[in-house]
């Protein structure tokens, strides 16, 4: 067996010729994406509004003048005043103070829908990119068969059989969006995959496992970022959709879907009623959206060199 | 393939009969096998202990597919491969990592090479943490700048990421990443090939030095014959996937035995003006034919200018030739030794070539 020389031993190794490197700043990766994504300033004002709507969800209660169902008989459809911003709805309850309350229910819906496609999805993907052969075509042809079905039709599908509910919701949009995220893996896996620094790793005794959670999804999770912010805007547009079809979430909780779908009765009497929570929908979707696209300039490799100057 | 002589050489690594064939797929859903390609055909060779062993050959010969498949990189389809004795295509996975802990590989690319999202320590600590050398943080961090001053960089660079290296310094880190493990074979494939000229001088040496010093062996594997006849023991030929000459690195380059070998010879140009201008270049006709339609008998009968009846019938084996001991190729014109294309056993009655030992061996001397 080979002994290395313990540095004193060594033999006066011979000085590095090339100029190593000049004391640049150290950075993490994911800091430097954050400073490009700061230089690209839709995908910044997106984000930035991303988080104040997910603050006004995250303090509703606190921010909400009225709570959720206070009605006030004498005070229905009115139209948006200092002390409702909003305006009220038919019962009289403040449309301000619902469309925050609603915040909560669409991006919980939204966010937990899309963390069951982005786990179980990435997943599928993982495994069919990485060891393709058979484990790839049985895994790829389930996919296919669930994206066959129209995105909504399942959703309802799955609705009718579960029944209506929040939680039924989040099942029925994260299984629509399973074969999406499977894919997008699969496809930027089979990428990474043949890296020779996979190989390399695989050369000094790397197990599957490791080469996976510590080569291939790093390398391969910018795509997935990208379609996890995009498959959020889909998600609470979609969230929406099925409050609207009265299959999410229940009267009378403050939902977006569910205010759009009463709004829209007394859209000639009382704009606000439905125009506010729709806003907020579109806002929401828009700069999910936004994010998504200056998420992918960002990540994307070639764009990376060309804006930081740095290889690969 | 032994190399006969005073005392058997120590052999660390030995193939016999090694194929690598790919299979040739149809496009249709059906994905049928059409063919093989076959990158690696019948290979015998022996990598001794402590050696340097040059293996050249053209682009595509399948020299990287071989590397590959004595570290069982990929899987080989036929052969065998043994490394200090063990089967190493019959290994369990205990035994795999052993090997893969005894035996590494630096690569051609060191842009490829390294993880753009590790640091350099990460990288380097890689080999540790799989097999549970030097355990503790501390440790590792401890050995870690040990291998970056083994290989001639700044420990303090251990904190970076590839992207802020220059192509020698990357490869640096591709070997401490190498030696990590304290192997005993290392696998160069085209290591230097990749780099500024002005470099590649430094990272050889830097082999050169590492291999001496840590007793290494060495498959280095190049498709410039010249870049190995200095650094190498011993050179092994190979040509469309078959080891065609194999041989004391002096004995091969100053009188190659094999056809093919002395015309990649001729292709070097000599040191001297005057020299230079007297070397004869052997231009080979044609090209190399492609590994999924190997010629019949001689693979390199459809090129070379000595061919004559034996050779489209007779696969010829590696037999003694020359005066250097252990130098042996693959060539009818030193007698007609081999398979015969029918199939039927092996040898046939030797029939000497017309006039061919005596002046058509003799190359550029
Ligand atoms: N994974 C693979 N699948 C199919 N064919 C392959 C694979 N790897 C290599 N080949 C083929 O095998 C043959 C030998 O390739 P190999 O890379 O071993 O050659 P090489 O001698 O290393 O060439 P180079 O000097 O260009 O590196 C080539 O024809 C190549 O296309
Ligand atoms: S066996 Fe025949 S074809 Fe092959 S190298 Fe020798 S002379 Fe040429
Ligand atoms: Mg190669």
């Amino acid at each position: 067996m080979t002994q290395l020389p313990t540095p004193g031993a060594t033999p006066a190794a011979p000085p590095p010729a090339e100029p190593l490197p000049t004391a640049a700043p150290v950075r993490p990766r994911w800091r430097e994406t954050l400073g490009l994504l700061a230089r690209n300033p839709t995908a910044a004002v997106s984000a930035v509004v991303l988080v104040l709507i997910v603050l006004v969800a995250v303090f509703d209660e606190t921010l909400a003048p009225d709570g959720p169902n206070e009605q006030d008989p004498s005070l229905q459809l009115q139209p948006p005043s200092w002390a409702h911003p909003f305006g009220t709805d038919e019962f009289g309850r403040d449309v301000f103070s619902r469309v925050i309350l609603g915040a909560a229910t669409s991006l919980r819906v939204g966010f937990l829908s899309v963390a069951f496609a982005l786990v179980v999805g990435t997943l599928i993907g993982l495994l069919a990119g990485f060891y393709g052969t058979w484990v790839d075509d049985v895994l790829m042809r389930l996919m296919d068969v669930l994206f066959a079905f129209p995105a909504v039709l399942l959703a309802i599908a799955i609705v009718a059989i579960r029944g209506a509910g929040p939680a039924n919701a989040i099942l029925a949009i994260g299984i629509v969006y399973v074969p999406i995220f499977a894919r997008v893996t699969r496809a930027s896996v089979l990428g990474v995959r043949e890296e020779v620094y996979v190989r390399a790793s695989r050369s000094v005794g790397a197990s599957d496992w490791r080469l996976i959670t510590r080569h291939v999804l790093p390398n391969a999770a910018p795509p997935i970022i990208v379609q996890t912010s995009v498959s959020l805007a889909f998600a609470v547009l979609a969230e929406a959709a099925l409050s609207f079809l009265g299959l999410g979430p229940r009267r009378p909780d403050p939902s977006w879907g569910l205010m759009l779908a009463d709004g829209r009765g007394f859209i000639e009497q009382a704009w606000w009623y439905a125009v506010f929570p729709g806003l907020a929908i579109v806002v929401t979707v828009l700069c999910f959206n936004l994010l998504g696209d200056g998420l992918r300039d960002v990540l994307d490799p070639r764009q990376r060199t060309l804006m930081a100057g740095s290889g690969r | 393939m032994t190399a006969p002589g005073e005392g058997a050489p120590d052999v660390l690594v030995s193939a016999r009969g090694l194929e690598v064939h790919f299979p040739i797929r149809s496009g249709g859903a059906l994905r049928r096998t059409t063919g093989a390609l076959r990158a690696v055909d019948g290979v015998d060779l022996d990598v001794y202990r402590g050696e340097t062993l040059g293996l050249v050959g053209e682009s595509g010969c399948g020299k990287s597919t071989l590397g590959n498949a004595l570290l069982r990189l990929v899987p080989p389809t036929g052969g065998t491969v043994t490394f200090d004795g063990l089967d190493v295509t019959g290994m369990g996975r205990r035994q795999l990592r052993e090997l893969r802990r005894r035996a590494g590989m630096v690569f051609q690319d060191p842009f490829a090479s390294l993880d753009p999202r590790r640091t350099v320590a990460q990288t380097v600590s890689e080999p540790l943490e799989v097999h549970g050398l030097h355990p503790g943080r501390q440790a590792r961090v401890a050995r870690v700048r040990e291998l970056l001053e083994l290989v001639g960089l700044d420990p303090a660079v251990a904190a970076r990421y590839p992207h802020e290296f220059s192509g020698g310094q990357r490869q640096r880190v591709g070997i401490a990443r190498a030696l990590a493990g304290e192997p005993d074979f290392l696998v160069c494939d085209e290591a230097i090939a990749s780099l500024d000229v002005s470099v590649q001088a430094q990272v050889l040496n830097l082999l050169r030095r590492l291999q001496r010093q840590l007793g290494l062996t060495l498959l280095f594997i190049s498709h410039d014959l010249s870049a190995v006849r200095h650094v190498s023991d011993r050179i092994a030929v190979m040509y469309l996937g078959r080891v065609v000459e194999v041989g004391p690195a002096a004995a091969v380059a100053a009188a190659p035995q094999m056809p093919y070998t002395r015309a990649l010879l001729s292709a070097v140009p000599l040191p001297h003006p005057e020299l230079e201008r007297s070397r004869q270049r052997i231009v080979l006709r044609g090209d190399v034919p492609s590994p999924s339609r190997v010629p019949s008998g001689c693979r390199f009968r459809t090129r070379c200018p000595d061919v004559f009846e034996p050779c489209p019938d007779v696969d010829p084996a590696l037999q003694p030739v020359g005066s250097a001991p252990g130098h042996v190729a693959a060539c009818h014109l030193h007698g007609v030794v081999g398979t015969p294309v029918d199939g039927s056993g092996s040898t046939p009655a030797a029939s000497g070539p017309p006039g061919a030992t005596a002046s058509g061996v003799r190359g550029t001397g």
